[in-house]
């Protein structure tokens, strides 16, 4: 009975508020997007940076290292004084927790690139960036890709926290939902993010498989 | 040769890592046009020859000259454009499709797309694969066409110069001869400078034009097959083998082997069986104004001064011309159990004969 009553409520909220959670999804995923873009382009160039300059190698995975397990909502404890409150605060915290495996895979993808083939293309007349571009990232690809994947998903889940900083997202209806004891919206919010980031990592880890096979030797 | 040019020239060139001494002091002249074949053991340096031509691993000392520049002088980019190479383990990138490895030389200069299109197209036929090869991936072909499509690729940019490092290496037998009778036809009308490294010695006589035997670091003898098999070196005498030598058989025509002075008459001509010049010989050869052979006659055949008759007249069989190899010559000999061959021009003018003896002689010419 009383499960019954769960369900049921949570399944109304779904239905009766589908326009503020399907706005809100949005605002999530927005988030997202955008700390998985600053994430990418970030990390893969650090990454690649570290391939070549090897004195900041360390600092580089350090930090990024540090950053990974400082718990997020600490993180953006920290930023609320610094920064205030909103969108940019949230992205920064949500980017420094996600570039570690960005910047890891994109060093140790390019590293596992066979000598052979880079010295195939030096040998065809590559220059430094051709080198790079043509033959070190494509080949490093696949496992820049899981990087990315991990990066993304978790900032799929860490995107919850961005309620705390007062950036909203999905974190918006579990919080609420919680505080007003609204058992059906807290759990119509839980599923929702759950199934998202799972479906998402579905999506993704399909994909990779597409570019390894794609890839294969 | 005429007018030769060189096209790569080494003085004295040595290449370290940390202490270790793996070229040591070598010294040679590639001829344009020849393919010159680099041979040893495994480790004794080869591939460090060959990358140091191109710069990939810079020598420590000495000089490296390619057509007539000094390569420290060069923009090693630049150089390495110039130069096709074909690498060890071929190298294909697997991420690209074969169109792509083949044209990756031409993408790096930004060469305009249609050109690049229609010059896979001319590669793909010159290796003899099918069009529809170019859109597969290397993991999609045999390794015998990949080794096809890795020749390709070094010949994209029309390279003057191509630097092949055991081109072959990873097919069998049957199909590894069938690859190098392709370059060798391909050779003659491409006519590059290549530097073609193996170890395998059949193989070396039988794409090069010169060939180098390296040893540790050393270039301990180079020249003709001619040159390599009478060469008294006892590492190159036992390094070369048994086997090989058949191989080196197959490049030495049978001019080197002729015996211009065996004995000789005109149409019409009376023998007399007690000339001296006829000493040491069994048979006498007739000729006619025109230096045409009609056949021969056996001195058996003569009691006294006589006319040579129609009838005394043997036809003369399975003539080789002086451009023939001595294995096909020898093989002719085994086959028709026979000591010795007459050597005919095209034209049919009689050259003397190649035998048995003539092919031993010229094997240990120095001796
Ligand atoms: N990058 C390097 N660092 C140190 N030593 C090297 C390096 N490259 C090659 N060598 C050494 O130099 C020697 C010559 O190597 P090289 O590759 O030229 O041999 P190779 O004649 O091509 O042999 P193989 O027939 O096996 O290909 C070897 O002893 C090898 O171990
Ligand atoms: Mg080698």
């Amino acid at each position: 009975m009383e499960k019954d009553h769960l369900w049921m409520s949570t399944w109304k909220y779904l239905a009766s508020k589908s326009d503020f959670w399907i706005s809100t999804l949005l605002s999530h995923v927005m988030i997202v997007v955008w700390a998985s873009l600053i994430v990418i382009v970030l990390g893969v160039v650090l990454g690649i940076l570290i391939t070549r300059i090897k004195p900041i190698r360390g600092v580089v995975l350090g930090v990024a290292g540090l950053f990974y397990t400082i718990p997020i909502l600490a993180l953006m404890g920290l930023f609320i004084p610094l920064m205030g409150i909103g969108l940019k605060p949230a992205l920064i915290a949500l980017s420094m927790k996600g570039i570690l495996p960005v910047i890891r895979n994109t060093y140790a993808g390019i590293n596992q690139v066979s000598p052979k083939f880079k010295e195939a293309a030096i040998g065809m007349g590559a220059n430094r960036a051709q080198l790079l571009i043509r033959t070190e990232l494509p080949l490093a690809f696949p496992v820049i890709f899981a990087g990315i994947r991990t990066a993304v998903v978790m900032n799929f889940s860490m995107a919850t926290y961005a309620v705390f900083i007062g950036a909203g997202a999905m974190g918006t209806i579990i919080l609420v939902g919680m505080r007003t004891f609204n058992d059906g919206m807290l759990l119509a919010g839980t599923l929702i993010v759950a199934i998202a980031t799972i479906l998402l990592d579905r999506i993704l880890g399909w994909i990779e498989k597409r570019i390894q096979k794609r890839f294969a030797l | 040769m005429e007018n030769t040019v060189i096209d790569v020239e080494f003085q004295n060139v040595s290449k370290y890592y940390g202490k270790e001494k793996v070229v040591d002091e070598v010294n040679f002249r590639i001829n344009r046009g020849e393919i010159f074949v680099l041979i040893g053991p495994s480790g004794c340096g080869k591939t460090t020859t060959l990358k140091m031509i191109n710069q990939l691993v810079p020598h420590s000392s000495g000089q490296i000259f390619v057509r007539g520049k000094n390569v420290t002088e060069l923009d090693p980019v630049e150089l390495r454009r110039s130069i096709g190479y074909v690498i060890q383990h071929i190298g294909l990138l697997p991420h690209l499709t074969i169109r792509d490895n083949v044209n990756f030389v031409l993408q790096l200069q930004r060469v305009p797309q249609k050109k690049q299109r229609e010059r896979a197209n001319e590669l793909i036929k010159m290796i003899g694969l099918p069009d529809s090869y170019l859109d597969r991936y290397p993991h999609e072909i045999s390794g015998g066409e990949q080794q096809r499509v890795g020749v390709a690729r070094a010949l994209a940019a029309d390279p003057e110069i191509l630097l092949m490092d055991e081109p072959f290496g990873a097919v069998d037998p049957l199909t590894r001869e069938q690859l190098q009778n392709e370059l060798l036809r391909l050779q003659k009308t491409i006519k590059k400078t290549m530097v073609f490294v193996t170890h395998d010695m059949q193989e070396a006589f039988k794409v090069g034009n010169r060939i180098g035997i390296m040893r540790r670091g050393q270039l301990v003898t180079m020249g003709t097959a001619m040159d390599i098999v009478n060469a008294k070196d006892d590492f190159v005498r036992a390094f070369i083998g048994r086997e090989a030598v058949f191989s080196a058989l197959d490049t030495i025509p049978v001019f080197q082997a002729i015996i211009r002075d065996c004995p000789v008459i005109h149409e019409g001509d009376a023998i007399d069986p007690a000339d001296p010049r006829f000493k040491d010989w069994e048979n006498v050869f007739v000729i006619n104004q025109n230096g045409h052979c009609l056949g021969y006659v056996s001195l058996t055949d003569f009691k006294a001064h006589e006319k040579v008759t129609t009838e005394k007249l043997r036809e003369i069989t399975s003539p080789c011309l002086p451009s023939d190899s001595l294995k096909k010559a020898i093989g002719e000999m085994l086959w028709g159990k026979r000591a010795w061959l007459p050597v005919v021009t095209k034209e049919g003018n009689f050259e003397g004969i190649v035998s048995f003896q003539s092919c031993v002689s010229i094997l240990a010419l120095d001796d």
